[in-house]
């Protein structure tokens, strides 16, 4: 007895003694908890935001375009050469006057561009040109027709042609807007930047030729107008046997990154089939009706057909009971 | 017996345990490393400081701009003497295509080009590309800050970008769409050449133009009533003689709830006929006029072009979730209600504040006549405050007030597509002018000031004298103790950055830490758990013990008995 009643006191007193206690302990600790807190939680924390941060603004940026896009360490400014350019021209009718700058850069008073032409200088790569071909790349807004979700586009998203040919481009603008017929990945020691680049307002055709490399590759085809690629005028000119694809070319890459479809609320035909606007809402009314009243029936069917199946399980129950 | 004194004080260890963890104190305030912000030069760095300097190119005087990132001089050389009348050399540092702008024929035979042909293009900002996970061509209005954006821009020759590393765009694709000069009687075709996926046109707000021109056709811009909408991939002229002089507007007029709010919109001037009046065709990026019409010398110092706008982030977005255009036509078209809007990012010639200080400062001396053009292309009314400064409205939507009733004031309301002209006169007498210093300029809704909910961005500037400017243009603020370094991160307008934390040496208005052990509600909920643990063992004793309470229980009512028993 006197066991049991101490016990009893002795845990009532642990209960009262350590809520006092916690006050204490409270004050007591509380610096040195502190000191340690700081250090460990919430700084790791910090650094953990900041890096976490600098990786999404290189994934973002540039970084991966590059890699991707194949644009090399290239630089955008000309160092061009005037000597030609006439200062005071003020006739702009005539489609002779070329503005010559260096070698690889033409450029006429309408902005009809050719740059990184190379008519005759052999890629190491090559002892001989393989063969000599003539391109005619169309541009427009009308070649887009036949890809939906795009805007833009040339008329073949992909050209052939041996190593070592020696490639003529006939790129026909028929829209009224500049286009471009950038490629990319090329050598840089033989051409600037890696490109070769045809750029006109159209209706118009500018030409320029190139000697492709020796090995099986494949070069991106685009317009570097803002949104031209991304909406369409994108392809590829495969070298040989060929690269890796390029992602996103119409009609033969799938793109990257994907927009999300969904099924629309659009007026059909077949809601127009009722002339009158009487007739219209009884049918509607009717047919409502009769999608519920039909998917009852369906329901009651399911159950009369369920029913023998059910009535099995108590059955045999009953039967064990009896036996 | 030794083992229930066990239990207890094992109970008794586990209770202080859990209340050491508990703190009276509150959170310990946490200060943001600045090393840890992305802080970006105040000054852009791709621009030259030789560019601010006053300097002749081709013939073409332009006028000092002392501010951070100046125009490109040879933007200026260009639009003053025409794409096809200067240099190859001038033309390759503009960017600009051949034909961008031609100036050609004096009709009249007074020194200057009287056939003005201006091209521009539209291009997006800011969308979204289907190759990598991020935007193209990318433009920042302040530190981190893209919306989706559309612009009318000076016909370009070459990339969209920077340069092929880069997506950045090409610095002549930015916000606000340029400010078109051209002269009373100039006879001007502005050729618009849609390079968008999208219908756009331009409508000549406030210009005298024909309705119909007998080779053009129907030339209102409206598609309701004098065109069909301009296709991608097609061009149209706009034909134009002006006979009245003054501040206008020119714009999208497709589908204008979403079009002009995305960004196609912009300021256009026709100045007063003068003799030998080459005019800055282009004012690429507004702001400060380096070569001003004869008309405007003849009465001012200086003068500046000031386009604010305002733009929706929800309607911006669409361009950077989508790029399949029949998406973008449907949300924009069908879904965006812009009567549910609301205007996120106040812009100042395209920009917003802190970047607002690198390009839209009205620099001034004392004593100095000033022309503001002001143009407001957002929609709502906006209620722009000149601190230090009462300035005379001299035009209204171009047309001059009478000027024996021209009024001054230090707050102006401008309503939407209106525009003001203002005469800012740097008189320090108290009325004109307090006196010298770096003073504001803001829309004084107090949202005109903030980025997306951010303060201080927004369409805020500052009307700053040259004894107030430091070495690279940047208003002198540090005297007084002031580092704006901290608006140039874009931490600071994600909302990461606790903006008052270094007001003071201990942080007092810093960001609070998370509280430290446990929280009160933990240390509630734990206090009862131990209770529960304190009332099983009670019951597991009394279930233990119930023999020895059985007999204990027994003895008691034996005893208590027994006496009674006695007494009987």
């Amino acid at each position: 007895m006197t066991k049991t009643t101490t016990l009893t006191f002795l845990i009532a007193g642990i209960f009262t003694l350590s809520t006092s206690v916690l006050a204490q302990q409270q004050t007591e600790s509380s610096e040195q908890d502190h000191a340690q807190h700081d250090h460990s939680g919430h700084d790791m924390s910090h650094d953990a935001h900041d890096h976490s941060g600098h990786d999404m603004s290189q994934d973002s940026g540039a970084a991966i375009d590059h890699s991707q896009m194949d644009h090399s360490d290239h630089e955008h400014d000309h160092d061009v050469d005037h000597s030609t350019h006439d200062t005071h021209a003020m006739d702009h009718g005539d489609m002779h006057h070329h503005h010559h700058m260096d070698h690889d850069h033409i450029m006429d008073h309408e902005g009809t561009m050719i740059m990184g032409q190379n008519l005759d200088t052999l890629p190491s790569s090559c002892r001989s040109i393989s063969e000599e071909v003539e391109i005619t790349v169309r541009a427009g807004r009308k070649y887009s027709a036949k890809f939906p979700g795009t805007a833009f586009a040339f008329d073949q998203q992909e050209w052939r042609v041996k190593p070592c040919a020696k490639v003529t481009f006939h790129f026909m603008n028929e829209d009224n807007i500049r286009h471009q017929f950038m490629m990319h990945g090329l050598p840089k020691y033989l051409y600037k930047y890696g490109m070769f680049h045809l750029e006109v307002t159209g209706p118009k055709t500018v030409s320029g030729t190139i000697i492709v490399p020796g090995g099986d590759d494949t070069y991106l085809v685009h317009c570097d107008i803002s949104h031209h690629m991304e909406k369409g005028m994108k392809a590829q000119l495969v070298v040989g046997n060929g690269g890796t694809d390029i992602p996103g070319i119409p009609g033969l890459t799938p793109y990257n990154i994907n927009d999300t479809y969904e099924a629309e609320n659009l007026p059909t035909l077949s809601d127009k089939a009722e002339q009158s606007k009487m007739v219209r809402q009884i049918t509607q009314f009717t047919n409502d009706n009769l999608q519920t009243y039909g998917m009852m029936l369906i329901g009651l069917l399911l159950g009369l057909f369920c029913i023998p199946l059910i009535r099995k399980i108590p059955l045999r129950r009953n039967k064990e009971n009896k036996s | 017996m030794l083992n229930h004194i066990f239990i207890a004080l094992l109970t008794f260890f586990m209770s202080t345990a859990i209340t050491a963890q508990a703190s009276l104190k509150l959170p310990k305030t946490v200060k943001v490393d600045r090393a840890a912000l992305t802080i970006e030069e105040p000054c852009d760095p791709i621009i030259s400081p030789a560019w601010r300097e006053a300097q002749e190119i081709e013939g073409v005087k332009i006028a000092a701009s002392p501010g951070c990132s100046p125009d490109n001089p040879a933007w200026i050389a260009a639009a003053v003497k025409g794409t096809n009348n200067i240099s190859m050399d001038t033309l390759m540092k503009t960017g600009l295509s051949p034909d961008a702008i031609i100036k050609t024929d004096d009709l009249d035979g007074d020194g200057d080009p009287d056939r003005i042909i201006i091209k521009l293009e539209i291009m997006e900002l800011n969308g979204k590309s289907p190759d990598f996970p991020g935007l193209v061509p990318t433009f920042d209005i302040a530190p981190g800050i893209q919306p989706g954006a559309w612009v009318f821009a000076p016909k370009t020759s070459g990339m969209s970008t920077e340069n092929f590393e880069s997506v950045r765009a090409n610095p002549l694709l930015r916000l606000p769409s340029p400010v078109i000069r051209v002269e009373v009687g100039d006879i001007v075709q502005i050729v618009l050449e849609n390079t968008h996926y999208f219908p756009h046109s331009i409508h000549l707000h406030g210009v005298d133009h024909p309705f119909m021109h007998g080779e053009h056709g129907g030339q209102d811009g409206v598609p309701q009533t004098s065109e069909r909408e301009l296709m991608p991939g097609e061009r149209r002229v706009y034909q134009f003689q002006a006979r009245q002089p003054g501040t206008m507007f020119y714009h999208c007029h497709v589908q204008t709830h979403t079009h002009l709010a995305m960004g196609l919109g912009g300021m256009i001037v026709i100045e007063e006929n003068r003799p030998n009046n080459w005019l800055q065709t282009l004012n690429i990026g507004a702001g400060q006029v380096r070569h001003p019409s004869v008309a405007v010398k003849e009465q001012y110092d200086q003068e500046y072009d000031l386009h604010y706008h305002a733009m929706d982030k929800e309607l911006g977005d669409i361009i950077k979730k989508y790029n399949d255009p029949r998406l973008i036509a449907r949300d924009m078209n069908q879904r965006y209600d812009a009567t549910d809007s609301t205007e996120d990012y106040y812009t100042l010639n395209g920009l917003s504040f802190p970047y607002t200080l690198r390009e839209s400062l009205i620099i001034v001396e004392q004593d100095q006549k000033i022309k503001l053009r002001m143009l407001n292309s957002g929609g709502e009314l906006i209620a722009v405050h000149t601190h230090g400064h009462h300035a005379t409205i001299t035009h209204y939507d171009g047309v001059e007030h009478n000027p024996v009733a021209q009024i001054m004031r230090d707050v102006f309301d401008i309503a939407p597509a209106q525009r003001l002209d203002l005469k800012l006169e740097t008189i320090d007498d108290g009325k004109h002018s307090y006196g010298e210093g770096d003073w504001l300029i803001h829309d004084h809704r107090e949202k005109g000031i903030t980025t997306n909910g951010m303060a201080e961005g927004g369409s805020m500037s500052s009307i700053v004298y040259k004894s107030f400017l430091n070495g690279s243009g940047m208003p002198k603020v540090s005297h007084f103790g002031i580092d704006l370094s901290a608006y140039f991160t874009k931490e600071y307008y994600e909302g990461r950055y606790p903006i008052w934390q270094d007001l003071d040496e201990w942080s007092s208005l810093g960001s609070p830490g998370e509280r430290e052990g446990l929280t009160p509600a933990a240390q509630t909920s734990l206090i009862y758990a131990f209770i529960g643990l304190l009332a099983g063992l009670l019951i597991y004793l009394i279930f233990a013990k119930r023999e020895q309470i059985k007999q204990g229980a027994v003895a008691t009512i034996s005893r208590l008995k027994s006496p009674k028993g006695s007494n009987q």
